[in-house]
């Protein structure tokens, strides 16, 4: 019986009694009215039956929640032929490896417009950070209070790094590019990983027991996660991807240099920023405790607290995995600063601050925290780098590529050959090289890696 | 010129001290003067306030065995929801109530953990708050003091040491009892033998009509240190099961409201080899989680059933 037949039944049944307990009170019939009576007695208990029903299901819905729906996997790409070159290059861009691509060993095998479209690949996910001298520590912190000694500061000094030019991923790895590797056997390919976490391969698995980040199920993210950060990743894993990629973690101080862009004033004096957009904490600009919806968001959402470089969410969402070590130095914890911190076990460096964090002199760039590199956190993930020095970003055009070769939509972005070949012996920090550099405002960029087909 | 000046009489003074405040934990009297009870050296700011107000406040009990993390806990709950009024919203009253708020939150945000407590009460650090809550129209006022472990460890295993305790404890609507779970995790037994003794305790607390009041009282036994280990934040209950079963099956058949939760703060941790203090240990980051869901519950179940007194 349908719900509206079944409650036009009980209006029937509760009209019949009140008009049975009316007449037996007129007539008067004392059977009629008990007869009402238990009419609607009978429909009050009902109804408390129901409401009691629906309390308990109610306590029992929220005992139990129901685990996330696994995502629709994405299709499967198919197996490219070892022979067809042209398909592999296709299959590699499309699965972001385009840094590999650009290796000396490989780029010789491209051509015009594969070079093309794999140095536009690098332009529109990567943010050039221009070489130059950082410090570590707490160097900003000591000149902000003036509480430090001169010796003291003279000692901060010393830990200025000089940084090589590099490229940086203007967003966390998602989800989504993380399955690319997945998908494509990352985790049985043991050449990719660091030979120390070769016995543990086999245990990194998802919540199902499938290879993949602790918190996937049978080898996949789960739905409408396909743009977050991928956490749940270890030190190794980070460091396996990116090696994937053709590109590597960056190191502490590449990572600082990125947000803190470091501005030399004179020969031993430079100016860092606090935060990527300047020196006093913006809470809309990072998804830190107390500003943000309390998860991990899109990796495109608070685009405010991008970097003069162009590289988002360098601060807050999720925590940073970097190629350094924890240095116990550049941690400061008050009143005990002048003991020795020691480590239960040895730390990899983590930057940034996550969604979680809750001060905001903890989600600064100078900030370093540090976890076991065997931690698979729920707020720690990965963006990678790879060294200007590494790419090869211009080269003499092959005599064999032809103007055919080329897609007529990149044709006509072509720069003639005369002006590529300037390109030879220029170096990264020429301004010839700005467009590399320049960053890319928001509403120019697409989603980190193209649309995948749901099956 | 003439300048009037109000000068209260000598006599009316010994007005004041004849009326004797009683202590709002003990009930003991004292005088109007005194800062701490004579008796249980519970602050008397809290009778005073409670005087003033008109409104009975309700106590919760946040225990457990010493470094398990009490205060962090404590400070930190105080301070996210007078940060961030969604849930529930808390407003100190009294300048009292804000110094573990207070010592708390300096001591994290330098990357520390606040000092030990100390084990004389009057050393203790109260809290008299005010907790609104989305759907109540009318706010609820309590008291929760930080008291030291190795105090409460004492009292229970000697009853009358910490008459504070005692008193405190029995006028008690509700209690959170902190386990710390790495100590669990790594098969230290400790941590679950002074949980059972702590509600043999209160098991014990008596109000002169019955003798099980806290059978029907709401307890959250909260495994604290989830940053360590990280399998209990899943299933905090599953946790204590495998790890505390004595604790878990003394729950089950001795507290009628009972419910176990995972929390955390700090992110990560180090240690410092320090000359004075030995090793200590210090946060890596702080990253609070789990800290209200205890909270709210035990708020929840006592609006749910008034506890008869």
């Amino acid at each position: 019986m349908s719900m509206n037949k079944q409650s036009a039944v009980r209006t029937a049944i509760g009209l019949l009694g009140l008009l049975a307990v009316g007449l037996g009170l007129w007539l008067p019939d004392g059977r009629l009215a008990a007869a009402g009576a238990v009419a609607w007695v009978y429909l009050l208990a009902r109804r408390v039956c129901v409401a009691w029903r629906w309390r308990h299901r109610k306590s029992a819905r929220n005992a139990a929640q129901p685990s996330p729906k696994p995502a629709p996997r994405p299709k499967a790409r198919a197996p490219v032929d070892p022979g067809d070159t042209r398909g592999l290059v296709e299959q590699m861009l499309s699965q972001g490896r385009f840094a590999l691509l650009l290796r000396p060993q490989v780029v010789e095998n491209l051509d015009e417009a594969q070079f093309r479209k794999a140095l536009e690949a690098l332009a529109i996910d990567t943010a050039l950070v221009p070489e130059g001298e950082v410090v570590l520590g707490r160097i900003d912190e000591a000149l902000d209070d003036g509480k430090l000694e001169p010796e003291e500061i003279r000692r901060c000094r010393g830990r200025v790094v000089r940084v090589e030019p590099f490229f940086l991923d203007r967003y966390p790895v998602t989800n989504r590019e993380y399955y690319e590797f997945v998908a494509g056997g990352g985790y049985q390919e043991i050449s990719l990983w660091d030979p120390k976490i070769w016995p543990a391969v086999l245990e990194l698995v998802d919540r199902t027991g499938a290879p993949g980040p602790r918190y996937w199920r049978d080898g996949c993210y789960a739905e409408g996660e396909e743009d977050l950060p991928v956490v749940g990743v270890n030190w190794f894993e980070a460091m396996a991807y990116a090696r994937w990629l053709g590109k590597r973690l960056p190191s502490d101080a590449e990572w600082v240099k990125a947000g803190a862009w470091p501005v030399p004033l004179s020969a031993g004096d430079r100016q860092q920023r606090k935060y990527p957009w300047g020196n006093s904490m913006d809470r809309r600009r990072a998804n830190l405790w107390g500003s943000g919806p309390g998860r991990i968001v899109p990796v495109t959402e608070f685009a405010e607290g991008v970097s003069v470089g162009g590289v988002y969410q360098l601060i807050g969402n999720v925590w940073e995995w970097t190629s350094s070590n924890f240095n116990p130095r550049n941690f400061s914890s008050g009143d005990y600063a002048e003991g020795e911190l020691v480590l239960t076990s040895p730390m990899k460096s983590i930057r940034g601050g996550a969604f979680d964090t809750y001060f905001d002199n903890q989600a600064t760039c100078q900030f370093q925290s540090g976890d076991n590199p065997l931690a698979r956190r729920h707020n720690i993930s990965f963006r990678c780098a790879v060294g200007a020095g590494d790419l090869v970003l211009a080269r003499q055009p092959s005599p064999a590529a032809s103007a055919e070769e080329v897609p007529s939509s990149l044709a006509e972005d072509l720069p003639p050959e005369s002006e590529l070949e300037e390109y030879a012996d220029v170096p990264l920090d020429d301004p010839i090289c700005e467009p590399l550099a320049a960053p890319v405002t928001h509403e120019e960029l697409p989603s980190p890696l193209p649309e995948e087909t749901h099956a | 010129m003439t300048k009037s000046v109000i000068q209260p009489l000598e006599s009316l003074r010994l007005i004041q001290y004849a009326t004797p405040v009683p202590c709002f934990i003990c009930g003991t009297d004292n005088t109007i003067d005194a800062e701490f009870c004579t008796h249980c050296a519970a602050p008397m700011a809290l009778a005073h306030q409670v005087g003033k107000r008109k409104i009975r406040p309700q106590m919760i009990a946040v225990t457990g065995a010493a470094n398990v993390g009490k205060t962090v806990y404590l400070g930190m709950l105080i301070d996210m929801l007078s940060r961030q009024p969604d849930r529930l919203q808390l407003l100190a009253r009294g300048a009292f109530s804000i110094t573990l708020q207070q010592t708390t939150i300096a001591a994290l945000s330098r990357c520390e953990f606040p000092r030990k407590t100390p084990n004389e009460p009057d050393r203790w650090n109260w809290v008299h708050c005010e907790v609104r809550r989305p759907k109540q129209r009318k706010p609820m006022e309590l008291i929760m003091p930080d008291m030291a472990g190795d105090a409460v460890l004492q009292e229970v295993d000697h009853p009358h040491t910490y008459r504070v305790i005692r008193a405190f404890l029995k006028r008690c609507t509700a209690a959170m009892i902190l386990i710390d779970a790495p100590e669990l995790k790594d098969d230290n037994r400790d941590q679950d033998y002074f949980t059972l003794k702590l509600l043999s305790y209160l098991g014990e607390l008596g109000d002169g009509t019955s003798s099980a009041i806290w059978r029907n009282r709401p307890v959250a036994l909260v495994l604290t240190k989830a940053d360590q280990c990280e399998e209990c934040l899943d299933d905090p209950a599953g946790f204590a099961e495998d790890h505390a079963p004595g604790l878990w099956q003394h729950c089950k058949e001795r507290l009628v409201r009972h419910r176990f939760f995972a929390a955390g703060v700090a992110g990560g941790c180090a240690a410092y080899d320090t000359f004075t203090e030995g090793r200590v240990r210090v946060p890596l980051r702080i990253e609070p989680c789990g800290i209200i869901e205890p909270f709210q519950w035990l708020l929840d179940q006592t609006a749910q059933q008034p506890e008869k007194r």
